[in-house]
């Protein structure tokens, strides 16, 4: 691994212009990424970046780390690889509330029960908005959206809870409505040892509904720290995570205190473990040479 | 608009400056990002606007850093940008795809309203002689900003009464 040297956050900003809807939340997330690894200081090619599909998965493009823009639902696998076959990279995954809790939500368990040290962002918008406005797990019930002409019937996903649930080590949440503190809670995210999770309520501004753009997601928004909230206290975060698509808490609801081992330390202390007093790789063949 | 780790109370000239230094770059950052988010949706004259918008915002930081080094050099800074966000630059969902001029410019006396609102607030507590003075003068020019947008504004032809919706596509499921 590298030392960290003083990076800007114009550093990790890439010639590719986004062509995100202007005025959608997303902008104000890649520009809380940038600040986050200025922060960290590790070197653009340390990092890999890798998403899913929809209009936030368009992000590592956006930023001059290594990117892959992958198939929809896929980043937290395809990330997951990443990290074990090379884990001294700064490995961040990002994608939307579809791709994450729809058609990849069966990857996220098995993520947080190894304990990857990979940072996982969505920008839950409670909508599909690259495909025009469709009912996404995160709309709220009665949502009236293109496939749910007479209001959807369905309770929609609570990232939050459902990761907390699965037993992550750290869980938040934060918004545009505060790009500072956005910036610093993806730093926390990715200086936490293991699988971190940030939820971004990031606005549609497209197809979401009034309610969920700036000045309504500002009007329900708490910050989880004036609240005098207990971010070691797990059973506290559950609860009030139950509040999520009523309150808008901003801030870390759950961080270990004591991380576990993360799957890509044991991997490399069993390897370490089962190569003891084997042939180094230049002289394998050695074992298939008779002498 | 959201400030942190801030106390008025014990700030002082050097800080403050460096303070609207940084409330000044990142107005003409936001302005640079809307400009971009124009051209790149096709709203040429919109982001004539903001690009203007942010050679002014450059201009005014400019000259607050030059005071700043006249009056104090080098000495480190101890205000950030994290303390900071939305004083002065536009709120990001103020965009939007096709906006017309009169919106643009819609967008920009709300950021100078807001940033007049800001000093404002701040005034009362504010030990410092110098830095009083000196939030007085920046609330006063935020006022001098707004007259001239308002005039600019004056010089628009009358609204169509079209909204920026009635130009972006209806939502079609896939």
């Amino acid at each position: 691994m590298s030392a960290t040297c003083e990076f800007q956050a114009k550093d990790y900003k890439s010639d590719l212009k986004p062509i995100w809807c202007p005025g959608c939340g997303d902008y104000s997330v890649v520009q809380g990424i940038y600040r986050a690894l200025a922060a960290i200081g590790r070197p653009p090619h340390e990092i890999a970046f890798i998403s899913g599909i929809g209009c936030s998965s368009r992000i590592p493009g956006y930023t001059t780390a290594y990117g892959f823009n992958t198939v929809h639902g896929r980043a937290l696998p395809i990330a997951q690889g990443i990290k074990l076959a090379n884990p001294d990279l700064l490995v961040l995954a990002a994608g939307g509330d579809g791709d994450g809790f729809s058609i990849g939500g069966g990857h996220i368990a098995h993520l947080i029960r190894r304990n990857i040290d990979i940072t996982y962002i969505v920008m839950d918008n409670q909508i599909y908005g690259l495909t025009k406005g469709q009912l996404s797990p995160t709309s709220q019930k009665g949502r009236i959206t293109v496939t749910s002409q007479h209001g959807s019937l369905e309770e929609p996903v609570n990232p939050l809870l459902y990761t907390l649930a699965y037993g992550a080590g750290f869980v938040a949440q934060a918004s545009p409505t505060d790009l500072a503190s956005m910036a610093s809670i993806i730093e926390e995210a990715i200086r936490y040892p293991g699988f971190a999770f940030v939820n971004i309520q990031s606005p549609c501004v497209t197809y979401g509904e009034e309610a969920q753009q700036i000045k309504g997601l500002k009007a329900i928004s708490e910050n989880l720290s004036t609240l005098g909230h207990n971010p070691a206290d797990r059973l506290a975060a559950m609860d009030l995570a139950q509040q999520y698509g009523r309150k808008l808490h901003l801030g870390v609801f759950y961080r270990n205190p004591e991380p576990a081992p993360t799957y890509d330390g044991l991997i490399r202390e069993r390897q370490a473990a089962l190569s003891k007093g084997a042939l180094p790789k230049e002289r394998i063949l050695d074992l298939f040479i008779k002498k | 608009m959201t400030t942190r780790g801030i106390d008025f109370k014990a700030l002082s000239l050097k800080d403050a400056l460096d303070l609207a230094v940084l409330i000044e770059q990142e107005a003409k950052e936001r302005y640079e990002e809307f400009a971009a988010q124009m051209d790149q949706h096709r709203t040429p004259e919109a982001a004539t606007f903001f690009r203007h918008m942010a050679l002014n915002e450059a201009k005014h930081g400019e000259e607050l850093a030059a005071r700043r080094a006249t009056l104090f050099g080098n000495a480190p800074a101890s205000v950030t940008r994290a303390m900071i966000f939305d004083i002065e630059a536009p709120d990001y969902d103020a965009a939007r795809a096709f906006m017309s001029p009169r919106k643009a410019m819609e967008a920009a006396l709300a950021s100078e309203v807001k940033a007049h609102a800001f000093f404002m607030a701040a005034m009362p507590s504010i030990q410092d002689q110098g830095v009083k003075l000196l939030f007085q003068e920046l609330s006063g020019e935020e006022v001098q900003h707004q007259d001239l947008v308002k005039a600019e504004l004056a010089k628009l032809p009358p609204d169509s009464g079209l909204s920026d919706e009635d130009f972006v596509d209806e939502p079609a499921a896939q």
